[in-house]
């Protein structure tokens, strides 16, 4: 096996084009490999290093968050707590805080899992993910590059460099909150982000995304006639439904498909509330899950 | 005499156990070492039709393949001889050793134990506790009368042993009950998982064996190797390094002389690690997964005047050491009550899953879970209070239990008391919400005593070792053991050296087994540090010109009372001795409460009397997420009578652990198998064990009662009391706030959920006595 250390993207992307397979933290792949689900590659590129990877910018318009972002930064940074609140929610419920400290969002993007945290609110805040290999850049939609479970529409040859979300308007909140059977070391049972805005008081957007109910995080559709209405318990009560209904969970260890389609309805509607509420003005810390008690009554 | 006042000092082995300095067996590395792998049976229950290893000897690196072959035709002797080292004709549970294979490389090992041929004819697989006692049900042992017993086992077909307590006509009792509230309690089996995963390395010097290995029990490790490979004891040393936990997961003999038999054959020595998924699946020790079936008839004030309970324990394939399970489970059923007449039968019962052994108070925490569940169902059906419903009928000094056993001073009301008070008082000052309860139960357990010796040197410098046959594996031998001896020496317990496991040098002891660690070794090491301090007296006396009696010892040094001024140093003393002093002790086994003939154990294995038995009362605050049935718990309040406390941080560290790994098995710990029987969350992902993040506040308080006939100064075990009442007392909280009752263990969200949409009530039957 061969681990080359890459100092710039352009070096990892011609490493990749080669038959390498990209490295940062190294918390699905060195996990994974250990577990019997695939061996270690041939060849590894480790993109830890390179600089451009880590970059967190903003304009008023969009943020762009470089691949190489762990999740300890994205729960703490101001900016995202501040502009896409969801995703520092879901990076705080990341594994253990070994895990959120070299884990990246990219790596989570890339594998593609139905069960991660961080995908659901990229869903809901209409990011995509930029793709850079030898041929030149694309961006792609979150529900464009997730195909199946820990497949993904991304060539070999193409590195994910960062994922761009645009900014909310004013009146905009977020949350990402799951289902969870302990407070660390847990992967979602089930889980809901929304994003909504509100102008005085009236609903003026909503999405709404679910995770580890599907082949891939999914976003509710049809959610436009909710639109006008307030935030409230009937708002909850059509968005668990839509969840619900939308929903193809599975039945395995951590749930029978009965248990998370019931649950995911709950966790739906407990994330509109809290988004609302943020949109509202409401300071609810990150994450919700232990603001509120999510998972857990108080 | 209460050694509370000793300031209590932290963990000897703390600093290099955190830093990573300390060394394990799986630290260790010897010349020209070989590594192990096991081929596991993977078929729950199967018949070997071929078993062809040629593939793994002809792989490059590989030094030793071994079979059932290769070692000696023995029948471990547990009570039930029931197996062989390595499986024979019949494999029985998935993780079933089949082969093992020492390699240059772990990888190599693997890869060669992976290309053995095994082929079985499938047989059908026994997994339900109540099918296998049917009539029709297949055997898991066909030729079970052939096995060797030792001692009053009760067995036929798949019932391994069985144990029943009778007392009085509980028939007849149970007709002059006003009310009568039964149900029945399903718990999951569960895992010790100590964060090491075992280890062992075996190691041959012509015809000399020494075996460094992760047990909890050297001397018993020792004696399996002596049985199993046909070795005298003088030829086998057994050694234990740092132990990363054990929670009883690590009692009995497992791996090592599987591992000792490949180094013979491979002529080096052999390591053998387990990976987590091993861990799971192949020791002997896993709690087992039970069934009680219950009922109790009450007078409308409380009184109980019968019960009468089956008892269903899962014993998997192999008997490890439960034939005391049936016994020890029906005690917990019987509780700590003025229970009326009694008939409580168990059945500990073959099945094709991994055996079931000792794991930190074993059958206590489901069967308490279970009756105190049912306490607070028979405290609704009377429409009383649980707590006073307890107190009504808890056994206080001078009472009798279960079996006729009459208590000396014991301090179970002053449990219940204090605990109970301890949780109201802080959910006045912080009122429960509308989704929270306080939940209460009461928890048993007794105290096992044996023979144990101990030596000490007191070195010319001053400082002390101690010999024993104890083993630190996170009970803190380290602390207690030297707070003893420096008591009784007069220095500080910084000057004291544990000596860790060696069965070569140490005198023959139980380990860290059934919480005997204080209450056995504890002894020897009092007897042995009084010897020294008798040397030191007389010593003393000679110099400073006064009687031995009068002599008295503090801070290193002798003087005589009175006059402190005058002194001298214990390293002066040694140096004038000319030699090191030592002490040998070896203390007998206290003597056990003899039962009277009014009452009757059937297979009967010592557990219907207690020797100084320890209460506690554990009091959970519970809030519960009711759209989604996850249970979280904040506090929980608790007292234990465990006699004197010799080591106050210690105790609390014990009460802790304990009250942390009842919250896991309440809620979120229980092994799930599939239809044939192999473990599905064989891992720390979907096996979950509740983390720091989780941890409830815990208050605990002690109920000292200086226990005659126990531990030393009093002290009773508590390693294991802790872990029994944490489960019940969140069980009866839960079911405060959802008005129903979880009738499967752990009480996981999902269940939780469940229960409140659908009625599992208790059958409850007023019985008309006009």
């Amino acid at each position: 096996m061969t681990l080359t250390i890459a100092t710039s993207v352009d070096q990892a992307i011609a490493l990749l084009a080669s038959g390498a397979r990209p490295i940062a933290g190294g918390t699905d792949l060195v996990v994974g490999a250990r577990q019997g689900k695939a061996p270690l590659p041939d060849q590894l590129v480790a993109i830890d290093r390179i600089a451009e990877l880590a970059e967190l910018t903003s304009t008023d318009s969009e943020t762009r968050i470089g691949a190489g972002v762990t999740h300890a930064r994205l729960m703490t940074d101001g900016l995202i707590i501040e502009r896409h609140t969801a995703i520092a929610d879901a990076a705080a419920l990341v594994g253990s805080p070994a895990t959120r400290n070299v884990g990246t969002l990219g790596g989570n993007v890339m594998n593609g899992s139905p069960a991660m945290d961080t995908g659901a609110p990229l869903i809901v805040m209409g990011a995509e993910a930029e793709l850079r290999s030898a041929d030149g850049t694309r961006r792609v939609t979150m529900g464009d590059l997730w195909t199946g479970p820990g497949q993904i529409s991304a060539r070999d040859d193409e590195l994910c460099t960062s994922l761009v979300i645009p900014a909310g308007g004013p009146g905009s909140g977020s949350a990402y909150v799951r289902l969870e059977y302990r407070r660390a070391m847990e992967i979602a049972v089930v889980g809901a982000a929304a994003a909504v805005t509100l102008s005085d008081g009236v609903l003026t957007s909503i999405r709404v995304a679910l995770t580890a109910v599907a082949p891939v995080i999914i976003e509710i559709g049809d959610l436009d006639n909710l639109i006008g209405g307030a935030p409230d318990r009937a708002l909850h009560g059509a968005v668990a439904a839509a969840a619900r209904d939308q929903a193809t969970p599975i039945s395995d260890l951590r749930a029978t498909d009965e248990y998370r389609r019931h649950t995911i309805g709950v966790m739906a509607a407990r994330a509109v509330d809290a988004a609302a509420r943020r949109a509202a003005g409401e300071q609810i810390p990150v994450p919700v899950n232990r603001s509120l008690g999510i998972g857990a009554a108080q | 005499m209460s050694l509370t006042e000793i300031p209590a000092f932290a963990r000897a082995d703390g600093p290099d156990k955190v830093s990573g300095l300390g060394r394990y067996t799986a630290d260790l590395t010897l010349t020209g070492m070989a590594h192990a792998a096991f081929r596991y049976a993977d078929v729950p229950h199967g018949r070997i039709v071929e078993l062809d290893t040629s593939p793994a000897r002809a792989m490059s690196g590989v030094v030793a393949v071994i079979t059932d072959a290769d070692v000696p035709d023995i029948y471990l002797s547990a009570e039930i001889a029931d197996r062989t080292l390595f499986a024979r004709d019949v494999v029985r549970y998935e993780g079933e050793v089949v082969a093992a294979v020492a390699a240059v490389t772990p990888e190599i090992a693997r890869a060669a134990a992976a290309a053995i041929v095994v082929r079985y004819e499938v047989l059908p697989a026994v997994t339900d506790i109540e099918a296998a006692l049917g009539e029709n049900s297949p055997l898991v042992h066909e030729s079970w009368d052939s096995y060797a017993t030792s001692g009053d086992v009760v067995r036929d077909r798949n019932t391994a042993m069985r144990s029943e307590l009778h007392r009085g006509d509980a028939d007849a009792a149970m007709a002059t009950a006003d009310v009568v509230v039964s149900g029945r309690y399903v718990a999951d089996a569960s895992h010790a998982v100590p964060i090491e995963p075992r280890a062992v390395v075996a190691e041959w010097q012509g015809d000399h064996l020494t075996v460094h290995t992760s047990t909890q029990v050297p001397f018993d490790a020792r004696s399996r190797i002596c049985e199993t490979l046909e070795l005298p004891t003088s030829r086998v040393r057994v050694i234990v390094p740092h132990l990363g936990g054990g929670f009883g997961g690590k009692c009995g003999a497992h791996f090592e002389p599987h591992i000792a038999a490949l180094a013979k054959v491979a002529k080096r020595p052999v390591k053998l690690v387990f990976s987590r998924y091993e861990e799971f699946i192949a020791p002997d020790r896993r709690r087992e997964g039970m069934i009680v079936d219950v009922a109790t008839g009450v007078k409308h004030d409380g009184t109980i005047v019968a019960r009468a309970a089956w008892l269903g324990i899962d014993n998997g394939a192999y008997m490890a050491d439960a034939t005391f399970f049936p016994q020890l489970a029906a005690m917990h059923v019987a509780g700590p009550y003025r229970t009326g007449s009694l008939k409580i039968e168990a059945d500990l019962v073959y099945t094709n899953r991994q055996p079931s052994g000792s794991v930190r108070a074993p059958t206590a925490p489901q069967a308490c879970w279970a009756i105190e569940s049912h306490t607070d169902e028979i405290a609704v059906a009377l429409d009383m209070d649980p707590i006073e419903f307890r107190r009504r009928n808890l056994v206080a000094t001078g009472d009798v239990g279960p079996m006729g056993q009459v208590y000396d001073e014991i301090g179970a009301l002053e449990c219940l008391e204090l605990a109970t008070a301890s949780a109201q008082a802080s959910a006045d000052q912080k009122p429960l919400g509308p989704d929270e309860a306080l939940g209460v139960s009461m928890g048993w357990w007794p105290t096992f005593a044996v023979a144990a010796g101990a030596f000490a040197k007191m070195h010319a410098d001053g400082t002390v070792q101690l010999v024993t046959g104890g083993q630190e594996c996170g009970t803190g031998a380290v602390m207690t053991l030297r707070n003893l001896a420096a008591d009784e020496l007069g220095i500080d317990p910084e000057l004291i050296e544990l000596v860790y496991q060696d069965t070569a040098v140490a005198p023959e002891g139980p380990g860290a087994s059934g919480s005997q660690t204080l209450l056995n070794h504890g002894r020897a090491v009092e007897v042995a540090s009084q010897q020294i301090a008798a040397q030191l007296r007389e010593l003393a006396a000679d110099h400073l010109e006064a009687a031995p009696e009068d002599i008295v010892l503090a801070e290193s040094k002798a003087s005589v009372a009175g006059a402190p001024a005058a002194s001298v140093a214990f390293t002066e003393l040694v140096e004038r001795a000319g030699a090191e002093l030592l002490g040998t002790a070896s203390v007998e086994m206290p003597e056990y409460p003899e039962l009277p003939t009014s009452s009757t154990c059937i297979g009967d294995q010592g557990m219907g009397a207690w020797l100084a038995p320890q209460f506690s009362c554990h009091v959970a605050r519970v809030a519960v997420d009711r759209d989604t049935g996850v249970v979280r718990v904040s506090e929980v309040h608790t007292a234990h009578d465990s006699g004197t406390i010799i080591n106050l941080m210690g105790a609390h560290g014990q009460v802790e652990g304990g009250v942390l790994m009842g919250v896991g098995q309440a809620l979120t710990e229980g092994t799930r198998y599939d239809d044939e029987g192999r473990q599905r969350n064989a891992g720390l992902l979907e096996y979950k064990l509740q983390t720091i993040a989780d941890a409830p506040s815990i208050h605990t308080q002690f109920v000292e009662i200086a226990t005659p006939n126990a531990g030393p100064r009093g002290a009773k075990g508590l390693a294991e009391a802790p872990n029994v009442a944490t489960a019940g007392a969140i069980a009866n909280a839960l079911a405060k706030v959802i008005g129903q009752r979880v009738r499967e263990l752990p009480m996981t969200a999902e269940r939780v959920w469940r229960a409140q949409t659908a009625d599992q009530s208790s059958t409850t039957t007023e019985q008309d006595q006009s």
